[in-house]
């Protein structure tokens, strides 16, 4: 027998135990990618329950079914045109009134639904108690206490969503507007009734009034003169209450939300404050919310840095141990030689990246479920604002300091995309554990501590001045943080682990095939002797310009492929004296300039691809072709000013 | 529009209030002159109030940041943080 199919949507403000929900109701069998086209996380599973396999799909947390960001284009459409048989709708039972704006725009959408009331237990411990059976009357949708956490109401959420879509689905009542409001929308609708519309008439009759941009450009196309009419009436209204359109009709939605809030809820305040507020006001206090985040993220770096160093060390002499192995089946000839490059890309990528982003991941989805991450964006607003970013985008520029590819994938966090590219590209100029490596490795081991620090005070205020200027040139709005901190809560194991394991497959998918490519490129050009036209081709640049050894130019190209490289390429290039002349600190103008260069010139390839797959190829082209004419013309510049000083 | 109100009130930016204080709100300022819909600004405005910042609502400022850091201000039961330059164009009325 085979099992009928059901779709079924999750969807919900930010912050309101989703995830945690579809890990509870999917366990391990789902997937996560992308939606179609757009740069907007997909999470998708299945499940099995009484003769039914049921496809989850968890849409993106949002506040609104508008345009502000990509997230609620995407939900809304979804929503609309593809038609799941039912959403479920996720709310916070301690924020129920916000959450209800939402469920009333779901319900415009009119799809049927059922609202799963999630984390009554935090309520309850606000002290907020909710009527679930008043709200059901209400609301005309069953409505299922739930707490994902500990599993409490999902059978009954499940049992009661089959038992909607048998019985055909839900007709909740419209949300009822002011008269003024009220007949416009009729008026509109009735028009789009006449058209053949993706959207229900009502939904794109409210969007119109609201001066929605896409709903706008989709009804030009088909009817302009719905367009003029709607906006005639909307004129109309901005007229009788001399506020916008959208902002009646947001303000009459939030009145019917807060009106069905309360009457449903009962709360009674707390007089003594609970842990997780005692915890929140010290972890935002205007002084020790700074110290104690300077703390915790740099206990977080140093252990990430000792847990990798250690296992990296380990996994590297288990690997290279297989060698001879290898040899004796491939031979040491060009086969032998190009099969092993491949595999010692293989090998870097696991040994080299692994240790490092495994534990990476985990503190941080860590750091994200228990809520902390939003209290750094907090505290660091004012500093971001600096580069024309808000707080929210220190978080990615944060990861940025270990792996930029993490970084750059994690620029989604920004609700637009100007934002998310500026982000971005502030990213790409931060310096990775890599690059940090380098510059201890090589100018703090040979000029001393004080010429590596100068290096990153450098770097920062390069990435201030650029940032600033980036702000500048690219057109938009500029930004601001709006920004929700949820209640801190213990992070669940179980939800942190399932990020980890997805955010790590999406690293390796997007890395790894560049880091072997990178490692065959190398061995290839090497076995075929051009590594010494190639230097001298980029002799005007790296010997004219930055006074460098010719086989700099060399170390340079394969720092494409991995930054620690270069080092080990100059190392092996100039061989044991020449290197050591070269690190002579009598002379530090070389070392300095070739650090400034690595550090500055380009975003490995494996960022560049992480670029690409969140901005598209001429955006990441741009971005790496400028900073390695950028970090040639400070190279240069620093080197003669160096001369000058010293 | 907002001024018809009598002299015991008074209407402030929400940066003026300090840490505890509470006010109706009035009015957002969008950045250019409000031109209407789809122009500077709109986006944010319309961010504000699907967060449940919307005219009429009572919101409390819980504190403020230092450094002309963000706020953060509690509306409907829930905590928000906003942005200066955000709280700046929100204007509230405060009994004195």
């Amino acid at each position: 027998m085979t099992e009928k199919k059901l779709t079924v949507a999750l969807a919900g403000n930010a912050n309101v135990g989703k995830s945690v929900l579809f890990n509870r109701l999917t366990g391990l069998h789902q997937h996560i990618g992308n939606w179609p086209g757009k740069t907007v996380e997909k999470a998708e599973g299945t499940l099995h329950f009484k003769g039914y396999t049921i496809d989850i799909i968890d849409l993106p947390g949002i506040y609104s079914l508008s345009t502000f960001s990509i997230e609620e284009l995407v939900s809304r459409e979804y929503i609309a045109v593809e038609r799941p048989d039912l959403v479920i709708n996720v709310v916070d039972a301690s924020v129920l009134e916000r959450n209800l704006f939402f469920t009333l725009q779901l319900m415009e959408l009119e799809t049927p639904m059922v609202m799963a009331l999630n984390q009554t237990d935090m309520a309850t411990k606000k002290g907020i108690m909710i009527d679930h059976e008043k709200l059901q009357e209400l609301l005309c949708i069953p409505v299922i206490p739930t707490v994902a956490i500990t599993g409490t109401g999902i059978y009954e959420l499940l049992e009661r969503s089959v038992e909607t879509i048998e019985k055909g689905g839900t007709k909740p009542p419209e949300t009822r507007y002011g008269e003024e409001v009220e007949e416009r929308i009729r008026k509109i609708a009735k028009l789009i009734e006449r058209i053949q519309f993706r959207y229900p008439a009502r939904w794109a009759a409210i969007k119109l009034l609201e001066g929605d941009e896409q709903v706008e450009k989709e009804i030009r196309e088909i009817n302009p003169e719905i367009l003029s009419t709607a906006e005639r009436l909307a004129k109309e209204i901005e007229k009788i209450h001399g506020h916008s359109c959208s902002t009646v009709i947001t303000c009459e939605r939030y009145e019917v939300a807060g009106k069905i809030a309360r009457e449903v809820q009962q709360i009674v305040p707390r007089i003594r404050p609970q842990i997780r507020d005692r915890l929140h006001a010290l972890t935002t206090h205007k002084i020790w919310g700074y110290p104690i985040m300077a703390i915790l993220i740099l206990s977080i770096f140093y252990s990430i840095f000792t847990f990798g160093n250690y296992t990296s060390g380990l996994s590297n002499d288990f690997f290279y141990g297989w060698k001879p192995v290898f040899e004796t089946v491939f031979g040491t000839g060009i086969a032998g030689e190009l099969t092993w490059g491949a595999m010692e890309g293989i090998i870097a990528g696991v040994t080299v990246a692994l240790p490092y982003i495994i534990p990476f991941y985990f503190i941080l989805y860590l750091l994200e479920d228990s809520g902390y991450l939003s209290r750094i964006a907090f505290l660091m607003d004012t500093f971001m604002h600096k580069i024309g970013l808000h707080g929210k985008a220190f978080i990615p520029v944060m990861l940025g300091f270990g792996c930029k590819v993490p970084a750059c994938l994690g620029c989604r966090i920004m609700e637009t995309q100007r934002e998310r590219l500026l982000t971005g590209f502030v990213v790409t100029l931060v310096p990775c554990a890599a690059t940090t490596a380098i510059i201890l490795g090589l100018v703090g081991a040979s000029l001393g501590f004080q010429w590596a620090f100068a290096l990153y005070i450098i770097d920062l205020a390069i990435i201030l001045l650029l940032g600033r200027v980036a702000f500048k040139t690219f057109p938009g709005e500029p930004t601001a943080l709006i920004m929700e901190m949820n209640d801190y809560r213990v992070p669940q194991l179980k939800t942190v682990l399932s990020q980890t394991w997805f955010r790590l497959k999406e690293f390796i998918k997007v890395a790894f095939p560049l880091i072997i490519v990178g490692s065959l490129a190398i061995k290839f050009i090497g076995a075929l002797g051009l590594l010494e036209p190639i230097a001298n081709v980029l002799s005007p640049v790296t010997v004219a310009w930055l006074g460098l050894p010719a086989v700099a130019g060399i170390a340079l190209i394969f720092g494409i492929f991995r930054k620690e490289l270069t080092v080990i390429m100059l190392m092996t290039l100039l061989g044991e004296t020449g290197f050591t002349q070269f690190t002579n600190p009598s002379n530090p103008v070389p070392i300095v300039v070739f650090t400034l260069v690595t550090m500055l010139y380009i975003p490995c390839i494996a960022t560049i691809a992480a670029l690409t797959k969140e901005f598209g190829w001429k955006k990441a082209l741009f971005i790496t072709v400028f900073e390695v004419f950028f970090a040639i013309a400070v190279g240069g510049i620093t080197r003669r000013l160096l001369m000058l000083v010293l | 529009m907002e001024r018809r109100r009598g002299m015991e009130k008074a209407e402030l930016p929400l940066t003026a209030l300090r840490g505890g204080e509470s006010g109706i709100i009035t009015s957002i300022k969008t950045g250019h002159g409000g031109r209407g819909r789809g122009r500077r600004g709109w986006g944010f405005k319309k961010r504000l109030m699907d967060m449940g910042l919307t005219l009429g609502t009572r919101v409390t400022v819980v504190k403020s940041a230092p450094f002309h850091g963000p706020l953060e201000v509690s509306v409907r039961g829930s905590r928000l943080a906003l942005g200066r330059g955000m709280a700046e164009r929100i204007f509230v009325e405060t009994t004195k």
